[in-house]
């Protein structure tokens, strides 16, 4: 369990990065999502012990990480949104070493363990060739492998799946579901669907603050016979927009397909009710942020 | 928007980020501290008088700024601006930033440009400073109270510098490092640029200078030396132009090095477009590798080597198995494997990079070099022995090693930032302390590579020089491993722990760049200038080794010990701090704000007080140790409580003669102490009574006084002694005053690392009885406790000072006197006084030797040591066994001059003369009558080759004081130096061509020639008869222009001549109670000459005013008539004097090596010379007319080096 509690995060300037947030988070996969400049990846990297906090405290299975960040490291996976490696090594060697330095052992070797990783990985091909020559895609999943690696408590992986291509993406959903049936998974993402498919709970996050803390399918239940989708002419956009609540409009050869939120009275002509998605309640919340009106998608969370 | 507004605002946006930079302002703060200080005064050209009132260099003038302006730039600006330049692009693209740049309409080179001149612009901002700073401290701060070195303000006396100097160093500083850092990208290759420029200008291009250097290379040099400091020194400074000229005279570059500037300042240009084509090329092709990959893909017969690659593209997945599978599990890794897993990956790292091999080599090359080069006494080469290269390479390796650490460490510490793995590696179980220690170790491995790379790099040139050179001294691992290891080992370990510790505190490369290289350069400037630095600051270790042979670390081992220990003590506390700072997590601001109020850092500070322990009780005792040991404040009291309790009563009090020293000696050299009883006779040769006697004791206590052997207690004035004989001592009476003491000579510890010029150590003894170092000393001694405050003006002597008595210039006065000395030390040693040795006896492992003069001295001296022995024709030779390199040489030198001498000068009197060999805690000999004392390092460590003979010339000298300083002691007074420095010099220059005929004497007298011009201040300088001594200068006039004048009125006497004169002047003057000037030299010799108003003129002109020739050539030709050629020119004096001076129409080379048997002269054949004689006086010209039988192929003056001249090297015309 990691017990995030009050937590704040000023950086100078000042800037309230974390506004004293509170979440609980159990065994399983955890998705954060929210908005750039949210403040998950401050929190993902106080979580990780890399970050000091103002104030608050994390603790992960009863162990304060805030007042000793070592404690944390030896049971955890981190994948940063933002990385790079000794480009004059091999992906192998890069690994190994990552591995060594995590204490990671297994039963035929850290050699043998680093091209399984990387078979898990898909990167065995790439294994002999130096970091510097690998594409951001190469270089995503070389962290991913080093994440994994150890048989982590607590993975924290920000923004995983940037740089992928559907097939690794697809890999790597698999890889984190089968982690985390006896672990804690905690994944950041602005991308819905990473949170969609994999996550059983969720929180979002907007300006520091937790907006909501919940699970996907709470979050569309709740949505439930109020979203409509339609197509209207460019014209009649605009007043789509100024008489309805649109969770979406997404110009598609010349024509607006708009998705609106309507919780009583009728849809405008041409609109028909529709499965409510979790991007139209994360989309709504992002909207309701700014008018303090967030009950309508979620359990709005402690801060 | 224009091409040029995008390159503005690049340019601006850098020049602010560089505004706000740390390192720019530890630069800014630098050269505000040096401008305030350099405003002291302190730094000034060479010249000017030394009287009150005269004329002083001004700080303000071109040549002094020039000479300013060209070194900062070179030592310490370089660094900060080809950092700062190098670097630029590099932290862009470590920003990730260059991309988005060029998604706009930037393009590469306004990038490029823009870029380049930021940081120029900010360097630019800071030297205005550094030059308007100065202004204003020197004309309007210090203007009024330093009115004698500030001229007035002249704004082109600032600018013409910066111009000539500092502006091309700034673009070759800025480009050059620019361009490396845009093409290869790698930090450490930028930071090699200043690195290896200053290295090679400061120790070689600036400065290697030696006299046999031929003139071309000399102005090739002067060409490639970017600092321009060579071109200055060697044009304007080196020979002394007085204070008016650099005062007022304007600076006048030659076309050639104007030429040199703007090429350097072109290089640097020429570099920043290199940098903008091969930046846009990169954008464009991708890196340099990447496209030497292409360039090898297209190679036909490597192309299997591409088959057997690795496929490029991903294949479709397979794997099916789970993470679960794998049977991962975690332990902590521990703390020793952590760090050799990370050491070991540094490593690699270090291998993979160029830094390494550019490095190592730059370094190697520097150190063996500079050795190689080294220049001893009389510009001669030094004996290349392991000790003296051990510790002669100390400071280079200490000093360039730790920039290099510095470097790594910083690379090495911010290396996952810049490749931003810092996130992942953090987030690792390794603990913090693994990390540093393992990165650390892999540095390391830098400095062991140097280290060892040195090592086998000294042992080749040894076996080398062995195998080629005749050299028969070997290879002993043990100097290098001693030294090196006590000295650099616990540096690199401080030094990199401190590093480590700044990165940590500050977590900013460049300001621990600024801390770090100002940290070595204000120690180093520090150190160099005869600073403070003691050993408890000392963290360099910076010249803490004074080596030698004869017993390595007697000197200062327990100091240097502590000092090291000390260092290494503090490295827990830096580990601990590091360990505590080390960016793993990023410090919360306000956390920071917390952690600093009072009781947590109170807290913190106790916490970590542990770790300082050691280091606060290692320094409080050094410090405690050296304050109360031989150099610390209550040593210095004692002298200073004497001089002022008895300058004002003694000064000019006379002493009776001593007749007889009678004195025994037990020495424990071990224990640095010596059991002194003895008694001297005192003889009243006055006719006048003595109703006092003082003497002049050491800091010893008690002391047992006697007077004619009965126990006595004399007033003790602060150690002077002042016995009242119940009777007077009547003239002609005699007394004898006995004593007998024991102390521990140098007693407790040393306080700053330096040399001794006497001293007790198991190395060896070195004790004279000038000074009351083991004998007290008849007299009042007024040289003692003189310091800033105790201190007299120089004695104001009448033209007629030396008619009547004239008291001596050293020794102790009166006539002089026999001595019986009776040494104990242990077995092994052997001990020499003066004298003949008259017993030697060995009983229970303690050996007694008694020396007796068998001939009258006036001073003494006791000297010891492990010795062997060498004897020649009544001479010996004790030395260190293992020193017998030059002892041939030495021998047969001793056993001429005491020959040869006896027969020019006066028989000489003793029966044995002794040379000594002492180690080289101080570089001196001294020449005691019958015991000259010898430092290992002259003459037993010369590399005496044919042309310097140098172990030749320093016994020649010495020995020559037998004559000159004791059968004729001089008089008190000016010139009185000059009958013992002077004449010895003349006589080494007789000696010279009696055994190594003309050419060596040649050599020998081009020496002298050449360090008179380079040692003298003209506006300080005066007649020979005026030198005492006390003015800038005085010296090179007392030894070179008095041992060449000397030479010179031998030509105008005529050999016997003059010797019959010199003969007479001694055995007038020994004994006599008139003690000698030039002028009395000059009275005798007078008798002597042919032509006694032609000797007149020339002491006029050489004794009693000051005048040197300087000769030019003009309009020289070369006509054939019949068989033979006519060779016209004109001789030009454009110095001062007027003399007879041959010219000579030459062909071919004059001396030939074939058949040349022991480095005597033989002519060579072909060689042919045609003269004539011209007499030019000051400012004249002079025609002449050289008829030859042959095609001359140059002309000559002064062929046969006889008259003294400056720039001798220019009075040569060659077809």
């Amino acid at each position: 369990m990691l017990a995030i509690k009050n937590l704040v995060k000023v950086y100078p300037g000042p800037v309230a990065a974390l506004q004293g947030v509170s979440l609980e988070v159990p065994q399983g996969m955890f998705g954060l999502l929210g908005p750039n400049g949210a403040g998950k990846t401050t929190l993902m990297r106080i979580v990780a012990g890399l970050l000091e906090p103002t104030s608050g405290t994390v603790h992960f299975n009863g162990e304060d990480i805030v007042a000793d960040p070592r404690r944390i490291r030896r049971q955890l996976g981190y994948l940063p949104q933002d990385f790079g490696f000794y480009p004059h090594l091999t992906g192998e060697s890069m690994l190994r070493f990552l591995l060594v330095l995590k204490g990671v052992e297994a039963p035929d070797g850290v050699k043998h363990l680093a091209s399984e990783l990387l078979d898990r990985v898909n990167l065995s091909y790439a294994a002999k060739r130096k970091v510097k020559g690998y594409s951001g895609g190469m270089r995503q999943r070389l962290g991913i492998a080093q994440a994994l690696a150890g048989d982590p408590k607590l993975l924290v992986v920000d923004e995983p799946t940037a740089g992928l291509d559907p097939e690794e993406r697809l890999r790597f959903y698999r890889l984190l579901a089968e982690l985390a049936e006896d672990r804690t998974v905690l994944l950041s993402t602005h991308i819905v669907d990473d949170i969609s498919v994999l996550c059983p709970r969720m929180a979002i996050m907007y300006d520091g603050r937790f907006v909501a803390d919940t699970t996907p399918a709470e979050a569309r239940g709740r949505l439930a016979g109020t979203i409509y989708q339609g197509v209207v002419e460019k014209d009649d956009l605009e007043r789509i927009d100024r008489d309805y609540r649109v969770t979406q409009a997404i110009l598609f050869e010349g024509r607006n397909e708009v998705r609106i939120h309507l919780e009583e009275g009728p849809p405008p002509d041409g609109f028909e009710a529709t499965e409510p998605t979790l991007e139209d309640a994360y989309l709504l919340l992002a909207q309701a942020n700014g008018s303090g009106n967030a009950s309508a998608v979620g359990e709005e969370a402690g801060s | 928007m224009n091409p040029f507004t995008r390159w503005w605002e690049v340019t601006r946006r850098e020049f602010l980020a560089g505004l706000r930079r740390p390192a720019n302002w530890v630069l800014l703060a630098i050269v505000g501290f040096m401008a305030w200080g350099l405003s002291e005064g302190s730094v000034t050209i060479g010249t000017g008088g030394s009287g009150v009132d005269a004329e002083q260099p001004h700080i303000t003038s071109v040549f002094n700024q020039s000479m300013i302006q060209c070194v900062i730039i070179m030592v310490i600006a370089a660094w900060f601006l080809a950092i700062s330049c190098g670097m630029v692009v590099i932290r862009d693209l470590e920003l990730r930033v260059v991309e988005v740049f060029h998604s706009t309409r930037l393009t590469p080179r306004e990038y490029v440009w823009g870029k380049f001149w930021g940081p120029v612009g900010v360097f630019a901002v800071i030297w205005m400073f550094f030059l308007a700073f100065s202004m204003f401290m020197a004309h309007v701060v210090r203007g009024a109270g330093a009115s004698d070195v500030v001229g007035d303000f002249a704004l082109g006396n600032y600018l013409v510098p910066t111009l000539l100097f500092g502006l091309p160093q700034i673009l070759l500083f800025a480009g050059v490092p620019f361009f490396l850092g845009t093409w290869t990208r790698r930090p450490i290759l930028v930071f090699a640029f200043p690195l290896a420029s200053i290295l090679v200008t400061m120790t070689f291009l600036s400065t290697w200078s030696p006299s046999w250097l031929s003139p071309d290379v000399n102005r090739l040099l002067m060409l490639f030396d970017p600092s321009g400091f060579r071109w200055l020194n060697e044009t304007f400074l080196t020979v002394d132009r007085g204070v008016e000229f650099y005062n007022t005279a304007s600076l006048q570059p030659d076309v050639g090095f104007v030429l040199s500037r703007v090429a350097f300042a072109l290089v640097g240009l020429a570099a920043v477009v290199a940098a903008a084509r091969s930046y846009a090329r990169r954008m464009l092709a991708g890196g340099m590798e990447l496209r030497f990959l292409r360039w090898l893909r297209r190679l036909r017969w490597l192309r299997w080597l591409w088959r057997r690659r690795t496929p490029v593209s991903a294949p479709a997945t397979t794997s099916k198995a789970t993470v679960a599978d794998l049977g991962m599990t975690t332990r902590p890794i521990g703390f020793w494997k952590a760090a050799r897993v990370i050491a070991r990956s540094e490593i690699r790292d270090l291998v993979v990079r160029p830094g390494m091999y550019l490095f190592v080599p730059l370094i190697l090359f520097q150190v063996l070099s500079t050795t190689v080069l080294a220049i001893g006494p009389f510009n001669s080469r030094i004996l290349l022995t392991s000790g003296a290269l051990a510790v002669n390479q100390l400071n280079t390796l200490n000093l360039l090693i730790c920039f290099l650490l510095l470097f790594y460490t910083v690379e090495s510490l911010h290396k996952e930032r810049s490749r931003r793995l810092h996130e992942i590696f953090s987030s690792t179980s390794v603990g913090t302390g693994a990390v540093l220690l393992g990165k650390t170790l892999g540095n390391s491995v830098v400095a062991g590579f140097i280290l060892l790379a040195a090592l086998i790099g000294d042992a080749v040139m040894i076996v080398w020089q062995q195998l080629f050179g005749g050299s028969p001294v070997g290879f002993d691992a043990f100097p290098f491993l001693a030294t090196w290891g006590l000295v650099l080992i616990p540096t690199f370990i401080f030094w990199t722990a401190l590093v480590t510790a700044l990165f940590a505190l500050f977590r900013n490369r460049y300001a621990v760049y600024g801390l770090g290289v100002g940290l070595i350069i204000y120690t180093v400037f520090d150190l160099q200038t005869g600073g403070s630095l003691t050993w408890v600051t000392n963290w360099l270790g910076w010249g803490v080794i004074n080596w030698s042979d004869m017993g390595p670390f007697t000197l200062h081992g327990t100091p240097l010990l502590l000092n090291r220990l000390l260092y290494l003590s503090l490295v827990p506390l830096l580990v601990a701090l590091s360990v505590k700072w080390f960016g793993r997590q990023d410090f919360d601001a306000m956390g920071i704000i917390h952690r600093i109020r009072p009781k947590p850092l109170l807290l913190g500070t106790l916490r970590l007080l542990p770790f300082a322990a050691p280091a606060i009780i290692l320094a409080s005792f050094l410090a405690m140790k050296g304050e109360s040991g031989y150099e610390g404040d209550a040593a210095d009291e004692w002298g200073e409580d004497y001089w002022r309790k008895n300058t004002a009563t003694w000064t000019d009090f006379r002493m009776p003669s001593v007749s007889h020293v009678d004195i025994d000696l037990d020495f424990e050299p071990a224990e640095r102490s010596v059991a002194v009883e003895g008694e001297y006779t005192f003889y009243n040769h006055r006719d006048y009574p003595y109703e006092k006697l003082p003497i002049t004791a050491g800091p010893w206590d008690p002391i047992e006084w006697t007077m004619d052997g009965e126990s006595y207690v004399p007033d003790d004035r602060a150690n002077l002694f002042v016995f009242t004989p119940d009777e007077p001592l009547e003239p002609g009476d005699t007394l004898t005053i006995g004593f007998s003491y024991d102390f521990v000579f140098m007693e407790g510890m040393s306080k700053y690392p330096s040399g001794a010029g006497e001293f007790i150590l198991e190395s060896g003894i070195v004790l004279t009885a000038f000074n009351p170092s083991f004998a007290p000393v008849p007299g009042y001694l007024p040289g003692i406790g003189v310091d800033g405050d105790n201190s007299s003006e120089p004695r104001d002597y009448e033209d007629d000072f030396f008619e009547g008595e004239t008291e001596p210039l050293f020794g102790w006065g009166g006539a002089p006197f026999t001595v019986r000395t009776r040494i104990t030390t242990p077995e092994e040693y052997m001990a020499n006084g003066v004298g003949q040795k008259v017993s030697d006896e060995v009983v229970d492992g303690r050996r007694t030797v008694e020396w007796e003069t068998d001939h009258p001295v006036s001073f003494f001296n006791v000297i010891a040591g492990k010795y062997a022995v060498s004897e020649g024709e009544g001479t010996a030779i004790y030395y260190h066994p293992e020193h017998d390199y030059n002892i041939e040489e030495m021998t047969a030198a001793l056993d001429a001059a005491r020959k040869y001498y006896s027969e020019w000068f006066y028989p000489f009197p003793w029966e044995l003369l002794k040379i000594s060999e002492f180690p080289a805690y101080a570089g001196y000999a001294q020449g005691f009558p019958t015991n000259i004392s010898f430092s290992e390092s002259i003459g037993f460590l010369a590399k005496s080759d044919p042309l310097s003979h140098v172990a030749f010339m320093v016994v020649a000298h010495e020995a020559a004081h037998q004559w000159w300083g004791n059968l004729l002691t001089p008089g008190e007074g000016p010139g009185g130096n000059i009958l013992s420095e002077g004449m010895s010099h003349y006589a080494t220059t007789l000696l010279h061509e009696q055994v190594y005929g003309d050419r060596y004497r040649m050599e020998f007298s081009k020496r002298l020639e050449e360090s008179y011009g380079d040692g003298r201040f003209v506006d300080s300088e005066r007649a020979m008869v005026k030198t005492d001594g006390t003015r800038s200068g005085d010296g090179t006039v007392t030894y070179d222009k008095g041992g060449w004048v000397m030479w010179m009125l031998q030509q105008e006497m005529g050999r016997d001549n003059i010797l019959a004169g010199l003969r007479a002047f001694i055995a007038k003057y020994n004994p006599d109670p008139d003690f000698p000037v030039i002028q009395d030299m000059l009275a005798v010799l007078r008798d002597f000459a042919p032509d006694t108003t032609a000797f007149d003129d020339f002491a006029a002109q050489w004794f009693h005013a000051v005048v040197v020739p300087e000769y030019e050539l003009s309009d020289v030709t070369k006509v054939q008539e019949g068989e033979g050629w006519v060779v016209r020119g004109t001789v030009v004096n454009a110095g001062t004097g007027r003399m007879r001076v041959e010219v000579g129409a030459v062909v071919g080379g004059r001396w030939s090596d074939e058949g040349d048997d022991r480095g005597r002269t033989v002519v060579a054949e072909g060689y042919r010379d045609a003269r004539a004689v011209v007499e030019v006086g000051a400012g004249e010209a002079a025609e002449f007319v050289i008829r030859a039988g042959f095609e001359p192929e140059r002309v000559v003056i002064d062929p046969d080096v006889l008259v003294l001249q400056l720039n001798r090297e220019a009075a040569v015309f060659e077809w």
